[in-house]
């Protein structure tokens, strides 16, 4: 007890010192929390980004189709869906479960042509009626929960199927607006060559500037029309939350097996490699910044601790001379680089938590991510195991930086530190 | 009973190609309850000699015995376990430890003993209370003065009852009165506890205090 009693009152008897050192570990507890805060912002968005606007939660297909489906997509086509969905959509936590037909053709205005990749969808479900409004956060978290946000025109309807929206690049290559009539045209299942006069009823804009070069979205009947097929090539799983998608997982895999559906299965972080290989990247960077706070807070410690033992190294001395052990000092240096760590990483938590949520709440204006083409706002978030792993970094980096001095304190010599002046 | 037996103590120090020799072949016998002066000039060896009796330091040569028991070959901890349990300590220069106040000063040895804090706690003021200090327990050594902060230690000694308390130089940085002060609270516990005392001066009028005058010169023995 008098030994935590010592420590506690050396760490405060040089208020500056400590202080000065106390800052630096309240300095590194919270750029690791707001640091690793804003990473899992980024994380979330460019997820549920993408979940929403492209893969949904899962997508299933016919066995073979991931591997050779890309040259030959209409050798895998699912003849069957709505038997399908009926088995899997009483899986809790599924949201709902929706078919896709996606095509390559072209599109014209008769005085324009582009290439471009068609994806046939049930405006019922994956066609919400987004505006893009002028307020950025508003459009940012419309495009991170919602999917792709309309920037001109109107959403596809069910009553309406001879409507198509383009994306925001796409639309801009061929020069139209909402409203002007297009020409569809692309190879049908059978191989013969169709086409479709529709009206762009809308442009949409979502996260991936690529995808909104490229692709256009119709009614899923319109599409099948102009494929000449019943079939559809994937359906679309979406679930109430992301963090659902184990266990759903674990459940379609079982429902498959039962019913002996000859399907396979893909969740959103198997088909997005973009998305796994930046959230690998920035872990990267993330624990590069951790280890450079961390070894500033090691540096910063270590200096206040060796500057601790040459100034009371009388006392060291002193402390031995009345029957204190090596270990008694040892642990008492121990002790008071435990206290700094405690302290510094309690006040750290606290600045840390407080100014990420402070910040997260006036967010911050980002430019556009790679192969984005709109700049967002980032709003960093707590995470608990953030905080958590910021405060035993403080911790562990304290004692870590005490080791030295006080295995050096405790090798002192009793009779040379009672010299000492 | 002897409660300090030297025999033939050397103690050498290397400064670099030179070899200086601060104890040569001392001899010395300690009765409990004497109260000792070893008197010299600087450089004699007294704060050596104190050293090597406090199990602080380790002779070049030579024998040591604590009460009856050799100390040459105690590792580090078994040394610590003798200066906790039998010697007190007195320094020139006070050597409270700031950060605790008067009574915690006190109790510091006592940490070394197995006993519930209440007891240790009684133990400390009592010690102090016995220095006339009782008033003063709050107080940390910044806000006492030298005289009191020498009490303090005197207090800090007596408190875990040693067999013997050493010393080095306790009234050297105060003033006459002060020290005599000390010095008469010294003999003081030493009648009434039979507490055995060794203490170092250079000061003729300390030595009169004192049963037995132990004079070094040079690092021998002269008297």
């Amino acid at each position: 007890m008098i030994t935590l009693t010592i420590a506690l009152r050396n760490i405060f008897r040089h208020k500056t010192r400590s202080l000065i050192t106390l800052s630096t570990i309240i300095f590194g507890c919270t750029a690791i929390i707001f640091a690793g805060g804003f990473f899992e912002d980024v994380f979330y968005k460019m997820r549920e980004s993408y979940i929403h606007s492209h893969t949904g939660h899962f997508q299933i297909f016919r066995k073979g189709y991931w591997e050779k489906g890309n040259s030959q997509p209409y050798n895998y086509l699912i003849d069957n869906p709505d038997e399908i969905i009926s088995h899997l959509q009483a899986i809790p936590g599924i949201k709902f479960i929706t078919s896709r037909l996606q095509f390559s053709g072209l599109i014209s205005t008769g005085e324009n042509t582009v290439s471009c990749i068609g994806m046939g969808i049930d405006p019922g479900y994956e066609n919400q009626d987004i505006p893009a409004g002028a307020n950025l956060r508003k459009m940012s978290d419309a495009m991170t929960l919602e999917g792709p946000v309309i920037i001109q025109g109107k959403a596809l309807t069910k009553n309406n199927p001879y409507t198509v929206m383009l994306g925001k690049g796409l639309a801009s290559s061929l020069g139209i607006t909402a409203g002007d009539p297009l020409i569809i045209l692309t190879h049908t299942t059978g191989g013969s060559i169709n086409a479709l006069d529709v009206t762009a009823q809308g442009i949409f804009m979502t996260s991936s500037k690529e995808y909104d070069d490229h692709f256009l979205r119709l009614s899923l009947v319109t599409a099948k029309k102009l494929l000449h097929t019943d079939s559809v090539q994937s359906l679309v799983i979406m679930l109430d939350k992301t963090e659902d998608t184990a266990g759903v997982k674990k459940a379609l895999a079982r429902v498959f097996q039962d019913k002996k559906l000859d399907l396979e299965l893909k969740s959103w972080d198997e088909i997005s490699d973009f998305y796994r290989h930046t959230v690998n990247l920035f872990n990267r960077l993330f624990l590069i910044l951790k280890l450079v706070i961390a070894i500033i807070v090691i540096l910063s410690i270590f200096n206040t601790m060796n500057m601790a033992v040459l100034e009371r190294t009388d006392e060291i001395g002193t402390i031995m001379a009345l029957g204190t052990k090596k270990r008694g000092v040892l642990s008492l240096f121990m002790h008071e680089g435990l206290g700094l760590g405690i302290i510094g990483g309690s006040f750290g938590v606290a600045i840390g938590t407080a100014l990420t949520h402070c910040i997260a709440r006036i967010g911050i204006t980002m430019p556009p991510p790679p192969g984005a083409s709109m700049p967002w706002v980032s709003e960093p978030r707590i995470v608990l195991t953030t905080v958590v792993f910021a405060f035993m970094t403080s911790i562990l980096t304290a004692l870590v930086s005490s080791l030295y001095p006080a295995y050096s304190a405790s090798r002192l010599e009793i009779a040379d530190c009672l010299r000492h002046k | 009973m002897s409660i300090v037996k030297l025999e033939k103590i050397c103690k050498n120090y290397t400064l670099g190609k030179t070899t200086l020799n601060a104890l040569k072949n001392i001899d010395l016998n300690v009765e409990q309850g004497e109260f000792i002066a070893l008197a010299g000039p600087s450089g004699s060896g007294k704060t050596t000699a104190l050293n090597i009796i406090g199990c602080i330091d380790k002779p070049s040569s030579g024998k040591v015995f604590i009460d009856e028991c050799e100390i040459s070959y105690l590792s580090s901890d078994g040394l610590a376990d003798i200066r906790a349990g039998k010697i007190g300590f007195i320094f020139q220069n006070f050597n409270l430890l700031p950060v605790l106040n008067a009574l915690e000063n006190v109790e510091y040895p006592l940490l070394h003993k197995k006993m519930a804090f209440h007891k240790k706690r009684k133990l400390a003021q009592e010690a102090l209370e016995s220095v006339g200090l009782g008033k003063y327990a709050r107080h940390r050594p910044m806000e006492l003065s030298g005289g009191q902060q020498q009490r303090v230690a005197i207090a800090r000694a007596l408190s875990t009852s040693p067999l013997m308390i050493l010393a080095d130089e306790p009234t050297a940085n105060l003033d006459h009165v002060t020290g005599t002060e000390i010095l008469t609270l010294m003999k003081k516990m030493n009648l009434e506890r039979k507490t055995t005392f060794i203490f170092s001066t250079h000061d003729q009028k300390v030595m009169e205090i004192a049963d037995k005058v132990v004079r070094l010169w040079d690092g021998e023995i002269s008297s």
